[in-house]
């Protein structure tokens, strides 16, 4: 089910406010409320999976049950080794085989494997679960709670990546408590700028770009087009951001307080700062899961730390990249990334401070060329765009073109969506609630159409 | 997450915030709604309170819904752009029939079905139909309707589908234009739906463009006799009764993409010449003519706007053969 159709907005989203509004006097009742409707929304468009979801859930909360009664640290890392066995059996075990056929030098046939929605993002959350558990960090907590902190369907199927501190003493708690008006207007508004990010920003530079990374999979792109390309980057932020930012809309309408996932990353002036402000929740999950455990744990002698510590950080965003898919494309983006993170420490430590303008300018032409190598699916199609460069940019479709221009200038000069909220909520504004309710009607216009597109990061 | 409180988040002014918002958002869409309910922008006469005639739309996916229903026509021509150039007043002058042209441009088989469907449903009494087969309907495989490419709930029987799609900025176009039709202050379609393409492509001037949709070639030669949609097309014209007349035509191209006798794509458009043939076998006033000949109408690009698009010299001639054959069935001689 996807956050801009009219099923979930015009149906699952009031049924589930309503059961919920329902069940709020019983605080027994609240939470499997909720663990229902989110299996609900799981299993809409592929009901078999939600018995992966569900058995995910079980096996793990009673893996955490287990190591509670034992101490035995096995237990965390076997639940721990078989989530990612399963994450890998999903996403990657085709591209196993792919390259092992490359090697061996014959082609082995390919299974036919669906991946779950969501099972990077649940996995990733058993994962940051477990690890506490076992650090002492995390309690024990009773099913209902576990089952909602996965499946909670705000985010369960692309994030924000919350961590089980910032949600689980959330749940159950009322949502109609005192105050609850000004939750439900400003999740209203979180879920308004949603929608308009996705749909009137993201899906406009769709239909530019798409066919260019089509024709760029055949040969090259050679009239001037390739410039057109390079706003990707822009797309699947706005694709993104907005998916987040309905997804904390949602939170509010039942009583969660989601994390934010984006501070208007285009405006960084450097790449850590970059990496600071766009999906926020997973490189806290990568720092603090995989690129801190590799730094602290002593693998190489003191005084080769440095080298240990920019492997990691190499490392780290390989992982990233490959994260986002079983792609060699992937994992060269994230090495890219990682290369210019260790370049821009170093520059930070050893080089002469970059004027704010230089930074920012050279962030944008990496973020927006290695977007190419994101997009474009293998090296060659990469390369075909980036040979396209090399001919003026083709601007003849004149007004058709005008995403491609307004959507930077948002991406720009516009603060993040939370600032913008924050600033129009600090106080009751009838105004501002009848200009929301209006955008809303627009929108639902808009999604009259009903060529829906999906979110990018359900993908990955 | 990091939103803030203060003093005023138990204000009442917020529930006030929030019934604004929803009621703004409610009454909205109710207002629209009830304008869509009341005006019918697609004039489907599915919904409609104040009797405005026609649309004014040249998007022959949408406005073929108003003539198709439009009683004063008892007879339609079906097809794609390949069917546009067939004059309906021609046809209704040469049959006594009152013929409405119902072309869908680039409109596939399974789209045509659907305004035949739509065109039955709001004729209890058709006099003759006019079915422009294109290679499209030759497809050896039944294609499924590609969501968002056509509008069948438009001609779908159920209001609800049409209801649920009225939500939506051309939806409020349409209504804005069939107000302004009801007010005068515009005039709508012609009502039998002709429109020369000579207007565009101007009389003269031949483009090697738009070459026949030919379908790729049966796999096996049992499978050359299997067309999914003509067999659609086939129990369609069974439910009709005897007394409608059924013209199915397979419209000329340019002679260089006419198949070669004893070539592959000769046999292929054999087999469904064929096909066509036989729904109209043996129904009375009815006839299947095979323009798609090389002849000397077919050898001059004169006569041509390109590949597929001929020119109002060949449109006569066909009108007359329709005519004739609705007049004589199987037995009309074709002059062509």
């Amino acid at each position: 089910m996807l956050f801009n159709d009219y099923p979930f907005l015009l149906g699952f989203l009031p049924i589930a406010v309503l059961l919920c509004r329902l069940a709020d006097p019983y605080p027994y009742l609240r939470i499997w409320t909720l663990v229902v409707l989110s299996l609900a929304f799981y299993g809409y468009g592929n009901p078999p999976f939600i018995v992966l979801l569900v058995l995910s859930i079980l096996i793990n909360w009673f893996a955490a049950q287990a190591y509670v009664s034992t101490k035995a640290s096995i237990v965390i890392t076997a639940a721990i080794v078989a989530n990612l066995a399963v994450l890998a059996v999903y996403k990657y075990l085709n591209f196993l085989i792919f390259n092992v056929g490359l090697v061996l030098g014959r082609s082995i046939p390919l299974l036919d494997i669906a991946l779950p929605l969501g099972i990077s993002f649940f996995t990733f959350h058993h994962i940051m679960y477990l690890v506490d558990l076992r650090k002492g960090k995390a309690p024990i907590y009773p099913l209902g709670h576990y089952a909602l902190y996965i499946a909670f369907f705000p985010q369960a199927l692309a994030g924000p990546l919350a961590r089980w501190s910032q949600v689980m003493d959330q749940f159950g708690c009322r949502i109609y408590a005192p105050g609850w008006q000004r939750e439900f207007c400003i999740g209203i508004a979180f879920i308004a700028t949603g929608l308009f990010e996705k749909i009137f920003l993201a899906d406009r530079i769709g239909p530019i770009i798409d066919p260019i990374y089509a024709q760029a999979q055949l040969g090259p792109v050679a009239n001037g087009d390739a410039w057109l390309a390079l706003s990707f980057s822009f797309k699947v932020l706005f694709d993104f951001a907005g998916y987040s930012d309905i997804a904390i809309g949602l939170g509010l309408l039942f009583g969660v307080k989601l994390p934010f996932n984006f501070n208007a990353p285009f405006r960084s002036t450097s790449i850590q700062d970059f990496w600071q402000r766009w999906h926020i929740t997973l490189m806290l999950f990568l720092r603090d899961y995989v690129f801190n455990p590799l730094t602290n744990t002593r693998i190489l002698p003191r005084r080769f730390f440095p080298v240990q510590y920019f492997g990691a950080m190499l490392l780290t965003m390989a992982l990233c990249g490959l994260w986002h898919g079983a792609s060699w494309t992937f994992v060269l983006w994230g090495i890219l990334h990682g290369f210019a993170l260790v370049i821009c420490s170093l520059w930070r430590r050893y080089g002469p401070r970059l004027p704010p303008l230089l930074g920012w300018a050279l962030t944008v032409m990496f973020v927006l060329l290695t977007g190419v190598i994101f997009r474009a699916g293998t090296l060659d199609a990469a390369w075909h765009i980036f040979q396209g460069l090399a001919v003026a940019p083709n601007l003849e479709r004149g007004r058709h073109l005008a995403p491609i221009f307004v959507v930077p200038l948002v991406a720009f000069l516009l603060p993040a969506s939370q600032d913008i909220i924050e600033m129009l909520t600090r106080r009751p504004r009838p105004w501002f609630a009848a200009l929301v309710g209006f955008n809303l009607l627009a929108l639902l216009i808009e999604l009259g159409k009903r060529n829906v597109n999906g979110f990018a990061y359900f993908n990955f | 997450m990091g939103l803030p409180t203060s003093t005023s988040d138990l204000s009442p002014e917020w529930g006030r915030c929030l019934a604004t918002c929803l009621g703004t958002l409610g009454i909205g869409a109710l207002l629209l709604f009830a304008i869509m309910i009341a005006v019918d922008p697609y004039d489907t006469g599915k919904f409609g309170l104040f009797g405005i005639d026609g649309v004014d739309d040249r998007d022959t996916h949408t406005a073929t819904a108003s003539r198709a229903r439009d009683l004063q026509f008892d007879s339609a021509v079906i097809g794609n752009s390949t069917a546009q150039m067939l004059n309906p007043a021609d046809l209704s002058r040469a049959t006594g029939l009152r013929f409405v042209q119902l072309y869908l441009t680039g409109g596939s088989s399974r789209e045509q079905l659907a305004v035949l469907d739509f065109f039955l449903r709001n004729h209890q009494r058709p006099g003759a139909l006019v079915i422009v087969a294109d290679p499209f309907w030759c497809a050896h495989e039944l294609r499924e309707p590609r969501p968002g490419d056509f509008p069948y709930w438009l001609y779908d029987n159920s209001s609800f589908a049409y209801a649920a799609r009225l939500m939506s900025w051309p939806a409020i176009e349409h209504v804005a234009q069939r107000i302004s039709i009801g007010l005068g202050l515009r005039k709508r379609n012609n009502p039998d739906g002709f429109f020369s393409y000579e207007d565009i492509w101007l009389p003269g001037n031949f483009r090697a463009t738009n070459r026949p949709r030919d379908p790729a070639p049966a796999a096996t030669a049992a499978g050359r006799d299997i067309f999914p949609e003509i067999s659609l097309l086939d129990a369609a014209v069974k439910r009709l009764p005897g007394s409608v007349s059924v013209v199915l035509v397979v419209p000329p191209t340019f002679y260089t993409t006419v198949a070669k006798a004893g070539t592959v794509a000769a046999a292929e458009r054999e087999a469904c010449n064929a096909a066509l043939r036989r729904i109209v076998a043996g129904r009375p006033h009815s006839n299947f003519i095979n323009y798609r000949i090389e002849n000397a109408l077919t050898r001059d690009p004169a006569n041509f706007a390109d590949f597929i698009h001929y020119r109002p010299i060949i449109a006569a001639r066909m009108a007359e053969g329709i005519a004739e054959s609705i007049s004589l069935g199987e037995a009309a001689k074709i002059d062509f």
